[in-house]
């Protein structure tokens, strides 16, 4: 951009800064909270405590829908990741049919999740399989395959076709092209991808809520305490996942954007 | 690995089964799904007992019903409203971040973005202590003199479901915006400076015009996703915030009557596609695409 006079400069960053506050205020809430108590909109800050993290430490209720959330996470990042690596690789240089099945993948990503829940629900029902974790992996992994198949195709059809072509010139069978040229080539697609649908996996709440059963995870159990309020600890363990997913997105943006930059620039 | 022969017709029987994968995969879990659930929004219920004979009886109830067609519109006129809020946040904010040089303008984006990945829940709820009546926004407008005394104007209502979703939603909104905005070529911004355009009119005729793609796509993501929510609604909309999200939700629950609910699906579902089309129609012109 060109320079800009300066009253327009002042009054862009006025909004920039405005619209961070407004995106930080409802994060930093929690936060506080985790350290201070507070009462009826007040902050006591004379005295910090630490003692909400104690209590959560005991919190048995809340670790279980945490250890769930993990572990239909890592599921949901397994499955996704290698059927979205292996719909990339297929679709990738094939002209018939791609593009109606590639709009099928994106579906539940578009449509709203209430939608592709509700669907999920009704045909769950109609399989005669029950709810429980089972369903709701599923669920998370048609959520995410979208984001997995676009970011590996994307590494695809950026990574250059003479490397696959020396690969097969020098003799190499197909198994070893593939093993040795392509797929280290995608693998940090594949961990961008991978860390990319864990965190969706992780806060996906609208699907999880609809096709779950009797075990819930961490936003269908916190989304059933808040009708109620929250007690301290809750906020305790807030805190510590902003954290975590800060470390996550730093993490993502490693794996992703240093590659996608330079292809650009190229 | 050891006889070519044998890693041949390996590698033919795993071709074959990434080609039937490729297609069963996204044809039994997406397809056949969305597909029984068109199906279902011809049946009936009958005394807790869903009835498999198709009928038109539930597009029928929405169309002639006189709660349905005031509920789905004025929740269009709230997720259109809410695109509104946003994108005239996200404007300024996304063209502020264009105006920075490297390192910083990234950064910043960074941290525009990085909410998103935040608890959506624990964000509702912190969202509704700040709206509340002895949330953060009274204290701040009555301490500023705008309010006398603490109002119950923004929590348990419409105005409720309104400003948390945008909040909610800005970031969806920055960066498409911030990616039209990045694409457009340096030099046709020097040309109307030479040509002796002020910064208005080059912003007015070169700016806005090329960034309208972006800004097309943000309202189509921020509409959609805003249309499609029920958790928010249900949280901070009290019992006047009714919206199509929680009468379609409430099917599956309370009301328990999974037809009509898939037929008001299908009525979501035909809005969020004609949005999702509107916003691709429009993201994709003049050369830009977002």
């Amino acid at each position: 951009m060109i320079a800009l006079p300066r009253p327009s400069t002042i009054f862009l960053a006025a909004i920039t800064a405005l619209v961070a506050v407004l995106l930080y205020s409802p994060l930093f809430v929690p936060i506080v909270s985790s350290f201070f108590t507070i009462s009826h909109g007040n902050v006591d800050w004379s005295s910090p405590t630490l003692s909400t993290y104690v209590t959560l430490a005991g919190n048995h209720e809340i670790l279980a829908a945490l250890r769930t959330t993990l572990i239909v996470g890592l599921c949901t990042v397994v499955l996704s990741v290698i059927s979205g690596t292996l719909l990339a690789l297929y679709y990738h240089g094939r002209r018939s049919g791609r593009s109606y099945l590639q709009f099928i993948i994106f579906l539940p990503f578009l449509m709203p999740p209430v939608i592709s829940g509700l669907a999920l629900l009704i045909f769950f029902r109609e399989i005669g399989l029950e709810r429980s974790l089972l369903t709701v992996v599923i669920g998370h992994t048609v959520f995410v395959l979208a984001i997995v198949y676009r970011t590996v195709l994307m590494r695809l059809q950026s990574m250059s076709r003479t490397l696959v072509e020396a690969s097969y010139d020098l003799g190499a069978t197909g198994w070893q092209t593939f093993w040795r040229i392509i797929l280290p080539n995608l693998s940090s697609a594949m961990i961008g991808g991978a860390i990319l649908a864990f965190a969706l996996s992780f806060d996906e709440t609208m699907i999880t809520i609809l096709v779950t059963g009797t075990q819930s995870t961490l936003p269908v159990r916190l989304w059933a305490m808040m009708r109620l309020g929250f007690s301290p600890d809750i906020n305790a363990l807030v805190a510590l996942i902003l954290m975590f997913t800060v470390l996550l997105c730093v993490l993502a943006a490693r794996f992703l954007i240093p590659r996608q930059m330079a292809t650009e620039r190229n | 690995m050891s006889g070519a022969g044998s890693t041949d017709s390996a590698e033919r029987l795993l071709s074959r089964l990434v080609t039937m994968l490729a297609f069963a995969l996204p044809v039994i879990f997406v397809l056949v799904p969305l597909a029984i659930f068109l199906v279902y929004s011809f049946f009936s219920v009958d005394q807790g007992t869903i009835v498999h004979v198709p009928t038109l009886g539930n597009y029928a109830r929405f169309f002639t019903d006189p709660i349905f067609l005031p509920v789905f519109w004025n929740t269009i006129v709230l997720c259109v409203s809410v695109a509104v809020i946003c994108i005239l946040l996200a404007y300024p904010a996304a063209y502020f971040l264009t105006t920075l040089k490297g390192r910083w303008r990234y950064a910043l984006l960074m941290l525009l973005l990085v909410p998103l990945l935040m608890s959506y829940v624990i964000k509702i709820y912190a969202i509704r202590s700040i709206l509340g009546l002895n949330g953060f926004l009274n204290k701040a407008l009555v301490a500023l003199g705008i309010l006398d005394q603490p109002s119950t104007l923004f929590v348990f209502n419409m105005n409720a479901i309104l400003l948390t979703l945008s909040l909610l939603l800005i970031p969806f909104a920055i960066l498409p915006i911030f990616l039209s905005l990045e694409r457009i070529p340096q030099t046709l911004l020097r040309a109307s400076d030479d040509l002796g355009a002020s910064g208005l009119q080059t912003f007015l005729r070169i700016t806005l015009p090329l960034s309208m793609p972006g800004v097309a796509s943000a309202a189509s993501f921020v509409f959609v996703l805003a249309i499609g929510d029920f958790l928010t609604p249900q949280m901070v909309g009290g019992i006047s915030g009714f919206t199509f999200g929680r009468i379609l939700y409430s099917q599956f629950g309370t009301a328990y009557n999974w037809p009509f609910g898939a037929a008001l699906s299908v009525a979501l579902a035909i809005v969020v596609i004609a949005a999702i089309l509107v916003g691709e129609r429009f993201g994709r012109s003049r050369g830009t695409s977002v």
